[in-house]
């Protein structure tokens, strides 16, 4: 009895050897996917009327990448992705208009007056506001964020395909 | 952080799970990425998560002048074991959630106080 089961998994073994091979290429494909998705570069879709004129309100998919912000190299006008500071498990696309030492001026509310406010921002910390400042919530509103809160810059645009290219 | 953890290193085991799917509570030591520095974490512990009003004074060496906040929502209000030598949230304000890079749970090196860390029993 127990000769039969071992001939009967004998003739398996080809075969169990060659299913294990086909799955760890899949399964190393599924993590390189995934660390280049997470850490290199990904697609991100973006919705919302905060970005107008630059970002379409219905949504558009952009191409996003997450290296410079680890390096140091975010910039003054990058169109950047950020973790919300009052909803971790939410992502905003905002636009940097300052960096660390930086002295800005805003109106602090655009709908109902004049008044405006200057803050300084801090060190570690960068500032962010939507290109459409009427329909944004930003610096503005949950002040400048930490620098560490960014993880990606915005490179393009890859749909919808007529507004195919770079943001500006 | 002394007393809790030594002044001449430590190594701790921290995990990055439960930060996912629930919110830190008191009493939890966890690094947190430096709202000053992008490049630093700093170990401290959670003494106030969103709601709570806390009072600190805000420079011991300088004056008897005190602080009090409400921890904003998102927040966490984040302090060192030794509050004389210490830089947290009384010098960089509340660490959004965002910020928190995992929890502390148990120390491995030095081996006499190999153990589990967390919230002080009261």
């Amino acid at each position: 009895m127990s000769m039969r089961l071992l001939n009967f998994l004998k003739q398996w073994r080809g075969t169990a050897k060659e299913a294990f091979e086909n799955v760890s290429i899949v399964a190393k494909f599924l993590c390189l996917l995934h660390v280049t998705d997470r850490y290199i570069i990904s697609t991100t879709h973006v919705h919302g009327p905060s970005m107008l004129p630059t970002l379409n309100l219905t949504g558009d998919v952009i191409l996003a990448e997450h290296l410079s912000h680890r390096f140091g190299k975010i910039g003054l006008g990058d169109v950047v992705l950020v973790r919300s500071p009052r909803d971790p498990n939410r992502m905003v696309t905002k636009r940097i208009l300052g960096l660390e030492g930086d002295r800005l001026t805003f109106s602090a509310d655009p709908l109902v007056g004049d008044a405006s406010v200057s803050v300084l921002v801090p060190k570690g910390h960068v500032w962010i506001q939507g290109d459409n400042l009427y329909a944004s919530t930003d610096s503005r509103h949950f002040g400048p964020i930490p620098y560490s809160l960014i993880e990606g810059k915005a490179l393009l645009r890859v749909w919808p395909p007529e507004y195919f290219g770079s943001l500006r | 952080m002394t007393p809790t953890l030594h002044p001449s290193g430590n190594v701790l085991l921290a995990e990055r799970i439960s930060k996912r799917y629930q919110k830190p509570s008191r009493g939890d030591i966890v690094v947190i990425r430096s709202p000053e520095n992008p490049n630093k974490t700093p170990i401290k512990r959670v003494i106030g998560i969103e709601g709570d009003c806390i009072s600190f004074v805000i420079d011991s060496r300088k004056s008897d002048e005190s602080q009090t906040i409400v921890v904003p929502k998102g927040h966490v209000f984040v302090q060192g074991d030794y509050t004389h030598n210490s830089r947290d949230s009384r010098n960089f304000g509340t660490v959004p959630y965002g910020l928190i890079q995992g929890r502390v749970l148990w120390r491995v090196w030095p081996f006499q106080d190999f153990g589990p860390l967390g919230p002080t029993p009261t």
